[in-house]
């Protein structure tokens, strides 16, 4: 790029270029949705299968399985601090948002831990979900989130309706909705996106 | 002709660096560079210009043993961009309407 005066017209094409660029900067975060999603999903099933069809004691046990997600996220997010180059306010949005929803998930298991884990977990945890892929939906502006937020929000309710174990299904089928079905069609989305360029 | 037109702003490759740092938090000095399509040479000196008018905010750290160079637009920055487009928008204004 040469330093020399140019017309207003072509330091409008310029602006308009540069901000379009910045919009492909937008980091791909498909790929936490479909791990946790996957885990959060599978937990729920094995659950219920241990408890319900098994009889087994500790079945809650399955959710140390988070651990995986937990290590996962943290050798991602290295990662990606290594190679990042431009940070925008929706990574960061992102960041902060999924930051707060996981404290969220701690305070509440502290708080039913000493309520008792009994009637109300998977209703409180749909509920959270909701909050945060609907949010999420409204960040990055990508419908199917938006609208697993709010079917999750309508199971969070509906679960209530049945008992402990089958409110472990209703968890599996909002992590299904508002998680894992988005996330693939944001990687589509993206893949698609890739090819265009 | 130019002449209401900020002079920091009017300039190809100040610009475009100002128009990348509006939208996004912090970039790298590579992150433009490679945006920008310009030599290392000539963006430094252009940063350095905007850093003294006091439109960007420099950092300079390590990251892996790495000297990285980070830029942010600041307050004033953002203020001159706008009243730079809005400028703009007078002149484009005024052409259509001769």
């Amino acid at each position: 790029m040469k330093e020399e005066r140019f017309s207003p017209e072509q330091s409008l094409q310029l602006i308009q270029s540069m901000i379009s660029k910045t919009r492909e900067a937008m980091s791909d975060n498909s790929i936490y949705f479909l791990v946790w999603g996957w885990i959060t999903f599978i937990a729920c099933i094995s659950q219920f299968m241990l408890k319900h069809v098994y009889d087994y004691e500790k079945h809650y046990l399955v959710w140390l399985l988070t651990i995986v997600g937990i290590a996962f996220s943290i050798y991602q997010g290295r990662k990606e601090e290594k190679a990042i180059k431009v940070r925008t306010y929706v990574d960061e949005s992102m960041k902060q948002l999924w930051g707060g929803m996981a404290i969220s998930f701690f305070v509440l298991s502290m708080i039913l831990t000493k309520l008792g884990w009994g009637t109300a977990i998977f209703p409180f945890f749909i509920l959270l979900y909701g909050l945060g892929t609907f949010v999420s939906g409204s960040i990055i502006r990508f419908r199917p989130l938006i609208f697993g937020g709010l079917i999750a929000w309508v199971l969070a309710v509906a679960s209530t309706f049945v008992n402990y174990d089958y409110q472990m299904l209703f968890g599996a089928a909002a992590i299904l909705i508002s998680y894992i079905i988005p996330a693939h069609l944001l990687r589509i989305k993206k893949e698609k996106a890739e090819v265009n360029v | 002709m130019f002449k209401d037109l900020d002079p920091i702003l009017h300039s190809q490759l100040r610009l475009a660096v100002i128009s990348l740092l509006i939208s996004v938090k912090e970039a790298e000095f590579t992150y433009l560079k490679e945006k920008t399509n310009s030599t290392a040479g000539n963006l430094s000196v252009q940063i350095q210009k905007l850093k003294e008018v006091g439109y960007i905010d420099v950092t300079k750290q390590f990251k892996d043993n790495y000297p990285q160079t980070i830029c942010k637009i600041t307050h004033a920055g953002i203020r001159a961009f706008e009243q730079y487009v809005k400028d703009l928008q007078t002149y484009l204004g005024k052409s259509t309407r001769a």
